[in-house]
């Protein structure tokens, strides 16, 4: 027997997270491993998420619905400021405590899971499979944003 | 790591007063709390052997169980092995806990009369009548010197030892889920902070009891050298014992000393030395605690300033008895990391504007959704 509730995490559950990039790589097992470590939030319409200079304690994948990103002088011209389904916010936030750059709001009802940096930390000294699965993919993301800032600006430091 | 905050005069009182009320409380339950926090500081020390089975390829409930059965087959050795030493020896305790008295009158006559020739006006005080009639008073009361009470009380507390492996057992394996479980309760405005706040506990609390486990172990060590060197029978057992009871701040300690010393004057019926030596040792042994082993293992352990731990301790010992002894002190830490944290949520005007916007969104959602599903169901 299961305890929490936890026991009902079912095949759409896991689907679900699958879909998530981060989790692409990860078998079912590694999935049940990791949605012990994951926090479920739902926001309504209008709803902060996190505001702008708050110091970011892990990262947000939204599940289903959408996230507006009120514009702010920091970030680029180019940026997107609508941010959906699949989608994942403050990268940064899982190696260091960075302040957050924007406020984010939910544009409409939205449920998203949250993965703390310590938690994350504890993944990777513990389980370095899936840790080591997550960590690519992170970069895989991170590396695809840092190629689209760099195509943008006008001096491109390196090639 | 983050270590126990000194918090403000109001979160102060706050906490002190929390603290009073949960010892009082855990006083009522103690036969659940006692296990509870034994069974919570084997967590914390099996949870590095769980970790690293799971970090060489091991599923997380299959390292469970191995860490978990192993625990159980070293606590069946050990009762097992006391309880065929206690029959063994159950025939003489009678006669061993009259020696054991007769010893300690013994040694306080010898000390007292040493005492009144050093210094003369002592004696002029009747220092070794005085201090004679004390101890007859006290040793001659019957009750005091059957052994059947203790036996009942040891009886009483088998069932509670035994919830001990079972919650470590369910700590190991779902503190996860609990802790998920209780993140869900929290508003949105307040999950990150709580989650920190969650983060910190978790870490001052493992480092607490693991600090406290190798605090154990040099002080058995240092201790059962000392005794061994002294010719002590069974130092290493008196050493374990005195190195537990120095869990009970103060109190623990000098309960230990006086076990030792008495077994010591019991042993050396003619060598009052031998008695002094070991005296002196505990008093070795509590210097290098404070200035060496303490630093070394516990680290900056609890930063409760020492006359607010002593106030604790009193506070402790008046509304709980040995019980608020025990857990004054690592349980106001733990509560002044809480109230320190809910006192930051509580003043930060932002988060509660944020929650305040947040069950006025979720209140809105809610009426809209009923306001639609009536509409639907109108003919």
């Amino acid at each position: 027997m299961k305890f929490f509730g936890t026991n009902t995490l079912n095949g759409h559950k896991i689907e679900r997270l699958k879909n998530i990039p981060i989790f692409h790589q990860l078998t079912r097992n590694e999935l049940l491993e990791v949605d012990e470590l994951l926090h479920e939030r739902t926001y309504e319409q209008g709803e902060v998420i996190f505001e702008k200079g708050e110091i970011g304690q892990g990262i947000y994948i939204i599940l289903s619905g959408k996230v507006r990103v009120n514009p702010c002088p920091e970030l680029p011209a180019t940026a997107v400021l609508e941010l959906a389904t699949g989608d994942m916010i403050g990268e940064f936030s899982l190696f260091e405590e960075t302040p957050r750059l924007a406020t984010l709001v939910a544009a409409e009802r939205t449920q998203m899971v949250a993965l703390f940096q310590t938690e994350f930390s504890s993944l990777l000294t513990t389980n370095k499979n899936i840790g080591v699965k997550v960590l690519t993919e992170i970069t895989r993301v991170l590396g695809r944003k840092a190629r689209q800032l760099l195509i943008h600006e006008k001096h491109i430091p390196s090639i | 790591m983050r270590s126990f905050p000194q918090p403000g005069a109001a979160t102060l009182v706050a906490v002190i007063l929390t603290t009073c009320l949960l010892l009082f409380l855990f006083q009522k339950a103690v036969w659940l709390v006692m296990p509870a926090l034994i069974a919570l500081m084997l967590y914390y020390c099996t949870r590095p052997a769980v970790k690293f089975l799971v970090f060489r390829g091991m599923s997380h409930e299959a390292a469970v169980y191995l860490v978990w059965f192993l625990l159980q087959l070293l606590s069946a050795v050990i009762v097992i092995k006391t309880i065929w030493f206690m029959l063994a020896r159950s025939g003489t305790w009678e006669n061993s806990f009259d020696n054991y008295i007769l010893a300690g009158q013994n040694l306080i006559n010898k000390t007292t009369a040493m005492l009144e020739r050093m210094i003369p006006v002592l004696k002029s005080f009747g220092l070794s009548s005085q201090v004679n009639q004390q101890v007859h008073q006290i040793t001659d009361n019957p009750q005091r010197r059957n052994l059947l009470p203790l036996t009942v009380v040891i009886l009483k507390w088998v069932p509670c030892v035994l919830l001990v492996p079972y919650m470590t057992y369910f700590m190991l394996k779902d503190s996860g889920r609990l802790k998920k479980f209780i993140i869900l309760s929290v508003p949105n405005a307040f999950f990150e902070k709580s989650l920190l706040l969650f983060s910190r506990l978790d870490v001052s609390l493992q480092n607490y009891f693991q600090g406290l486990l190798w605090l154990t172990f040099l002080d058995t060590i240092c201790l059962a050298g000392g005794l061994k060197v002294l010719g002590i029978p069974n130092a290493l057992w008196l050493g374990l014992i005195s190195a537990v009871l120095a869990w009970i701040p103060y109190v623990g300690s000098i309960a230990a000393c006086a076990m030792v010393v008495l077994v010591a004057s019991a042993d050396f019926p003619q060598t009052v030395r031998i008695a002094y030596a070991c005296l002196i040792l505990f008093l070795i042994v509590r210097v290098l605690d404070d200035f060496l082993f303490l630093p070394l293992t516990i680290g900056r352990k609890l930063h409760v300033h020492p006359v607010l731990s002593l106030l604790m301790l009193f506070l402790g010992g008046t509304v709980a008895g040995a019980t608020g002894l025990v857990l004054a002190l690592p349980l106001f830490g733990v509560v002044a990391v809480i109230g320190e944290a809910i006192a930051q949520i509580v003043t930060d005007d932002r988060l509660i504007a944020r929650y305040r916007l947040a069950k006025q969104l979720a209140h809105e959602a809610s009426r809209r959704s009923s306001t639609a599903h009536l509409t639907w169901h109108q003919p």
